[in-house]
């Protein structure tokens, strides 16, 4: 495929580059799955017919097109493509902690696609993540929708360019740490976090009027109007006003969540998702009210202060009250069991089999603006889909093939221990550890960073 | 450039293999002066230029020109005539993006109202308006170095932050002359951030860039208003816009530093994104971009340098998993293909030169003959070194080739110059020369030199350290014909004073001594290898003892060349 493309390029007389480039897409037929559509009940002995990348047929019965692999999952369970809302993997940079907004910043400028990571989620039925920026700066840079197309070599390829931009957001001790305490500058307190915000916004404000004055007065006959100094800064923070991104905000308490969504009213801002939201029972109707969620952890607190305060039966709290909620790993390790962490939702809250999946399929996509392509097995939308041996949310399940596109990525079956995309050449193969613990990734790179204040940094990184 | 001047007199003296005629005469108190800047190197073999056979000839120049080529030509009075008879000539290389020479500037001092995450941008690594001419000097780390490689014009870069500077072309020539060939021939730049300020990552960096780029393209616009209608404020160019205008507007491009295939395409992305012209420079590792760099247009500076075997060579053939073994095939299949990597370019009809950023010039030559037994044409490895470069920098009218009218910069081995036992005997630049030393070859012609192996005869005290604390003994190595023979004595493992024991395997190459010995402990029998480098009377190296690990140990010879 990726030959043919460099042909027809060549014929066209096309240069191959990053906006003619095409991703692979996939036909195939998987035949008497039971089928966990999510949105559209279970359906038994059910074949699901993919072309080109779609779903074109969902029913029974189906007969295989000419060219097109039949898969048959008779016993199995077909789910949609798992969805994680917070990870950092793929990411050569995850923290531009230098200043307390850095909103210009954009992951997809430094998304690395031969990272293990990467099929290590499709390894547990990952197949589109949100690599976000870390959590050191109250607006942190603008993060990256992946499709986890594995041994693509081209960074572009492996962006979802169809999903709408998102941005990371982050309250609480992490940027007072960082800034206040790091560097001696706002935000020393949760009080400096939202004036650092208001300001930003007030300051995006006058940046808009600033161009719209100019803009229209360029054209004009005799115009002495002069352009103002270009800020990717505060155009981006006038782009979420003027609501083209989705706000992902790392938060934990309740009085900061909901100090959030009174600056959202303030300055009308709707698209707006809580990430962590550790506290969120305690605002959960408020959080359903106002908001496009909340992605939180099944069961993972007491790591710093500010995350004492907590229940496993926050997801379900949050979801019984309306509020859109999704299951997130922000861990290399935890993005392998998604589906596991979804099934703790029914040990703590009961929440039923189509719930706990939708917090990690449809939930995650509605928050990252993309539930129109895919988080579902509907026809017409994208082939994510993962064939599970035992139910996805029994203990005993295991994920036996990935696909993206349409495209298989993983297969159980066909899974050669060295799956790297890039080896040195001068490096003897070290042993690789996968980090059970303390790798949540929201402040990685910050260390490094502050290694050259000889500033005093903390321990715990999430 | 001042300071060159200033600096020429003093450092004329240090340069070692400048040939001087003069004697010492009150008109030129130095003793530098030459009798004559006309040379003529008579009857040797001249590769003109890349794919053209060896002639016969000639080679006559003139106040660093080249006036004369051919079998016959009349050589004026003044002429100092070369023998070039055993002699063959190729035009001087050039680098495309070097550091030779440069000094990085001292960091400018923080202000007192100093905020880290907005810092001005001198202080941040943003000086587009510094040039590498102020920052270079011919007497400099490593020109010498590069000029012995056969390098004769280099295009230096600044040395600084994320957009250090403007680089310059060079001539490594003579330490008394002006070198600078052209001034701002390209807007230097890279990937890395500022440390402890904004930005301080590559994403920070990029986002940077475009902030820089964009801004200099508005204080542009603002200025032509300016000039065109009255009412306008004026506009405030900063040092930054100033400097980037060139860059906006074209007329150079934007040399980005990039090692990986990944920093590649995000250098390309930034040039599809904003139009300005880009060369990429100190290449690593590229197989993946070549067809990307091929449609995008960028020219392509890759590192003159091939990963080291060590890797390769630590791999144990006996006693290892079929996952490690799998795992080795991989790296050495990362290895080869990265050797193939420059004839892969070269099939793909982009004529790439070279960049020593970040290379070594004593293993320019080797990486070369590496790059050739691997594939790449002897035609396009000079033309990478010559004309492509000249291209590059836009100087080929003068420079890349051997011919009547351009600069008289010449490499003369004393073999064809991509044969192993080719060496450089002068580099002409400038239409200065340089000689170099040559080594003579063996009596048997193996291709070793005569001083080539380093002194290990003789009796030696040494020590290692093992978890066990510090020990040592002593080393005795006589040579008994074309073998090398001896014992070592060490701490008895049982505990009662030294062993001794004999040594097998010795063998030296160059610096580097091998040998082995073997250590009953226990009822079991080691194997004990030691590997070292030699310096003088010094050697430095490691002591692996079986499954149990490498150590340090290092020795002194004292009693050389003593006969047993």
């Amino acid at each position: 495929m990726k030959k043919l493309n460099l042909i027809l390029a060549a014929l066209l007389g096309l240069g191959l580059n990053y906006s003619n480039a095409q991703t692979q897409k996939g036909n195939v037929l998987i035949i008497n799955a039971t089928v966990l559509t999510v949105t559209k009940g279970n359906l038994e002995n059910t074949d699901v017919l993919v072309q080109n990348g779609i779903i074109r047929q969902v029913g029974k019965n189906l007969s295989a097109p000419a060219g097109v692999e039949t898969i048959d999952a008779s016993g199995k369970y077909l789910m949609p493509g798992i969805i994680d809302a917070h990870s950092h993997v793929a990411l050569d940079v995850v923290n531009e902690a230098s200043s307390p907004i850095t909103s210009e910043v954009r992951m997809k400028d430094v998304v690395n696609p031969f990272e293990i990571g990467i099929y290590r989620a499709l390894a547990g039925g990952v197949t589109i993540s949100h690599a976000m920026h870390g959590s050191a700066n109250v607006v942190g840079g603008q993060n990256a929708t992946l499709k986890h197309r594995w041994g693509v070599k081209d960074p572009s390829d492996i962006i979802m360019q169809d999903a709408p931009r998102t941005i990371k957001f982050a309250l609480g001790e992490n940027p007072t740490r960082v800034h206040g305490r790091g560097n001696g500058i706002q935000p020393k307190s949760r009080m400096g976090v939202e004036a650092v915000l208001r300001n930003g916004f007030n300051e995006a404000l006058q940046y808009k009027k600033g161009w719209e004055t100019y803009n229209a007065a360029k054209s004009q006959k005799g115009n002495t109007k002069t352009p103002p100094a270009y800020n990717e800064r505060l155009q981006t923070l006038a782009d979420i006003l003027d609501g083209k991104i989705i706000i992902h905000c790392h938060s934990y308490r309740a009085d900061e969540i909901y100090m959030l969504i009174n600056v959202a009213k303030d300055f009308g801002i709707t698209k707006l998702v809580f990430q962590h939201t550790n506290e969120g029972f305690k605002v959960a109707p408020e959080i359903a009210q106002y908001t496009m969620g909340a992605s939180v952890f099944a069961d993972w607190w007491a790591y710093k202060m500010e995350v004492y305060y907590s229940t496993a039966f926050n997801a379900a709290i949050l979801q019984r009250n309306g509020a859109i909620t999704s299951i997130n790993s922000d861990s290399a390790e935890l993005i392998r069991h998604l589906y596991h962490e979804a099934a703790k939702t029914q040990r703590y809250g009961g929440l039923t089999d189509e719930e706990a999946l939708a917090m990690i399929t449809i939930n995650p996509a509605k928050q990252l603006g993309i539930d129109d392509k895919v988080g579902s097995i509907e026809v017409g939308k994208q082939a994510d889909l993962v064939i599970f041996e035992g139910h996805p949310l029994s203990s005993y399940t295991i994920p036996q093939m990935t696909f993206v596109d349409g495209v298989k990525y993983f297969d159980i079956k066909a899974d050669p221990d060295d799956q790297r995309q890039f080896v040195s050449a001068t490096e003897m193969v070290e042993p690789i550890f996968l980090h059970a613990y303390e790798n949540h990734q929201c402040l990685q790179d910050v260390d490094e960073y502050f290694e050259a204040f000889q500033g005093a940094f903390i321990e715990e990184k999430h | 450039m001042k300071r060159q001047f200033l600096k020429a007199g003093f450092a004329g003296l240090l340069i070692s293999g400048f040939l001087s005629h003069a004697a010492w005469s009150q008109s030129d108190p130095t003793g530098k002066r030459r009798i004559t800047d006309t040379y003529a190197i008579t009857n040797a073999t001249i590769f003109a230029s890349p794919g053209q056979p060896g002639t016969k000839a000639t080679l006559l120049f003139r106040e660093g020109v080249i006036i004369g080529m051919g079998p016959n030509l009349s050589l004026p009075k003044e002429a100092q005539l070369i023998a070039g008879d055993s002699l063959f000539i190729y035009p001087g290389f050039i680098d495309g993006a070097s550091s030779a020479g440069i000094t990085k500037p001292k960091d400018p001092e923080r202000p007192k109202d100093f905020v880290s995450s907005n810092p001005p941008d001198e202080i941040a690594g943003i000086t587009p308006w510094r040039s590498a001419t102020d920052q270079f000097s011919i007497t400099g780390n490593q020109v010498d170095d590069w000029r012995k490689a056969g390098f004769t014009i280099s295009q230096v870069l600044p040395d600084g932050g994320m957009i250090p500077g403007k680089a310059a072309i060079m001539i490594l020539g003579n330490s008394g002359s002006v070198n600078v060939i052209q001034e701002n021939t390209a807007l230097a730049a890279n990937f890395s951030g500022a440390r402890g300020m904004y930005p301080a990552t590559a994403a920070g960096v990029i986002a940077k860039f475009r902030d820089v780029y964009q801004n200099t393209t508005l204080a542009l616009d603002h200025s032509r208003l300016f000039a065109s209608t009255a009412g306008v404020k004026r506009p405030e160019m900063t040092p930054t816009h100033t400097a980037m205008a060139a860059v906006v507007q074209g007329q150079i491009p934007v040399i980005f530093k990039a090692e990986t295939e990944l920093e590649a395409r995000r250098a390309i992305a930034l040039q599809k994104e904003f139009g300005f012209k880009l060369v990429l420079a100190g290449l690593d590792n590229y197989e993946n971009v070549i067809d990307l760099i091929k449609s995008s247009g960028t020219a392509m500076l890759i590192k003159l340098q091939v990963p080291d075997d060590k890797a390769i060579k630590n791999q144990k053939t006996d006693s290892v998993t079929t996952a490690t073994n799998a795992q080795y095939l991989r790296v050495k299949d990362a290895y080869d293909k990265a050797l193939k990597q420059a004839s892969l370019l070269e099939k793909a009809g982009v004529p790439f030169g070279f960049s020593t950023l970040d290379a070594k010039p004593g293993d320019a030559m080797k990486a070369l003959r590496t790059m050739i037994k691997n594939g790449l044409t002897e035609k396009t490895a000079l033309a990478a070194l010559t004309t492509n470069p000249a291209s590059i920098l836009g100087i080929s009218k003068f420079a890349g080739t051997i011919e009547k009218g351009k600069m008289a910069n010449f490499v003369i081995s004393t073999d064809s110059i991509f044969k192993e036992e080719a060496q450089i005997k002068h580099v002409v630049v400038d239409g200065y020369i340089f000689d170099y030393e040559v080594k003579k070859k063996s009596a048997n012609g193996n291709g070793k030199t005569e001083n080539g192996d380093a002194t290990i005869t003789g009796q030696w005290d040494y020590t290692s350290q093992t978890p066990a604390g510090s020990s040592g003994g002593e080393l005795i190595i006589a040579k008994n014909g074309v073998e090398y023979t001896g014992t070592i004595t060490y701490a008895d493992p049982s505990g009662n004073g030294k062993v001794t024991a004999p040594i097998k395997n010795v063998s030296v190459n160059g610096k580097k001594l091998t040998f082995q010995f073997d250590v009953s402990a226990g009822g079991m029998s080691l194997t004990v290898d030691i590997t070292g480098e030699i310096t003088g009377n010094a050697m430095d190296g490691t002591m692996s003892v079986g499954q149990f690990g490498s150590f340090p140990l290092t020795a002194k010879l004292n009693l050389p060349s003593l006969t047993l």
